[in-house]
């Protein structure tokens, strides 16, 4: 098996280069629909991000985009903690499931505080 | 936007900095978006190019990936709390906190610190970590970090790189590569923040990312061929120049 440097090297990099190439998608839509970068775009609908995938929507490749992006590192988290764990390193594994749970408290305080 | 993107990804890269102090004047000052609108942004720009130079830091194994690891409970713990606070404080605050950074970062760039250090990190082989001295000083100044990275938008690694080489006393060259590892994290951290609460614009960061992430990739591959000396100092001069603006912005807020 290779070691978990390598693996969670492959992720990074393979990730990084889908999130960039969906938002490369996305520029080339927003070009080919004549969107200005400074006009007003959709706020993020969740429900609504396969719509705009399947028709084409500009939006909806940025928004995938930006939730690879910002997804990829706590990806690379989610994976050291299940080798660590599965290696028997339980302690790096339990940072890395404490570091996760920070995460999902930001995320979920920064919802209750949207306006 | 793309242009610029790929200048401050080009000019990072070269001078050895995350893209934020470059991105978030681009966009408030160039494009004029609202502070935390750019943050955000840049959060986003910050990962992309951290997660690319962690793969190749990690591939060659230069990065302490554990130490990485338990330092970044604290640099998310700070960002966090440091994207939460950016929404609650006063824009002119916090451009002029972002003055102060900019201000921080040239005085490091004229003693030399910035811009040899990574050179120098430039990852050539591979090299074992090391026991870092002091864990709870790593706490303290992660968190610290973390706290910058998401009230300001930038990666931290101004702050961390530093605190790891010199304070856990960490070769330069594992502190870079480790401090990179720890950006990509404490970065996505505050910047799921800012997504969730609004602060990203899919269509200013579609250009600014691409922009930044191609011109990181030929700013590195470029870094032997040009003399570092001179775009240094034009860039001392640009920091400072864009730190008056912003505490120009801080008096008297848009």
């Amino acid at each position: 098996m290779r070691p978990i440097e390598g693996r969670l090297a492959q992720l990074m990099a393979r990730g990084s280069v889908v999130a960039i190439g969906l938002l490369a998608i996305g520029i080339g839509l927003m070009v080919a629909r004549g969107i200005s970068p400074l006009d007003v775009a959709p706020s993020l609908d969740p429900g609504r991000l396969v719509a705009d995938l399947a028709a084409l929507h500009p939006a909806g490749y940025l928004w995938l985009g930006a939730i690879a992006i910002l997804g990829l590192p706590i990806a690379r988290l989610g994976l050291s903690v299940v080798v660590f764990a599965g290696s028997g390193e339980r302690r790096s594994a339990i940072v890395g499931l404490a570091t996760l749970a920070v995460i999902f408290v930001g995320v979920v305080v920064g919802l209750a505080g949207r306006g | 936007m793309l242009a610029g993107g790929f200048a401050a990804g080009a000019f990072g890269s070269l001078l050895g900095l995350g893209g934020g102090v470059l991105i978030v004047p681009m966009l408030t000052l160039g494009f004029d978006l609202p502070l935390r609108e750019a943050f955000g942004v840049s959060l986003a720009c910050v990962v992309a190019t951290s997660a690319a130079a962690a793969a190749t830091y990690l591939e060659r194994r230069v990065a302490d990936l554990r130490l990485a690891m338990r330092l970044e409970l604290f640099t998310a713990t700070g960002a966090v709390a440091g994207g939460l606070l950016a929404f609650a404080l006063d824009e002119g605050l916090l451009a002029g906190l972002f003055a102060l950074v900019l201000v921080y970062v040239a005085a490091t760039m004229v003693r030399g610190a910035v811009g040899p250090a990574a050179r120098e990190a430039t990852p050539e082989a591979t090299s074992p970590p090391t026991k870092p001295r002091s864990l709870p000083l790593g706490a303290a100044g992660s968190t610290f970090g973390g706290v910058v990275s998401g009230l300001l938008g930038i990666g931290g690694g101004v702050i961390i790189v530093p605190l790891v080489h010199l304070g856990l006393g960490l070769p330069l060259r594992v502190a870079t590569a480790t401090s990179t590892l720890m950006v990509a994290v404490t970065a996505a951290a505050s910047g799921i923040v800012y997504l969730v609460r609004g602060g990203i614009d899919p269509y200013v960061l579609g250009p600014t990312a691409v922009g930044v992430f191609v011109g990181a990739v030929l700013g590195s591959r470029s870094a032997e061929r040009i003399d570092l000396r001179i775009l240094r100092l034009l860039f001392i001069a640009v920091l400072v120049y864009t730190a008056a603006q912003m505490v120009r912005r801080a008096i008297a807020p848009t």
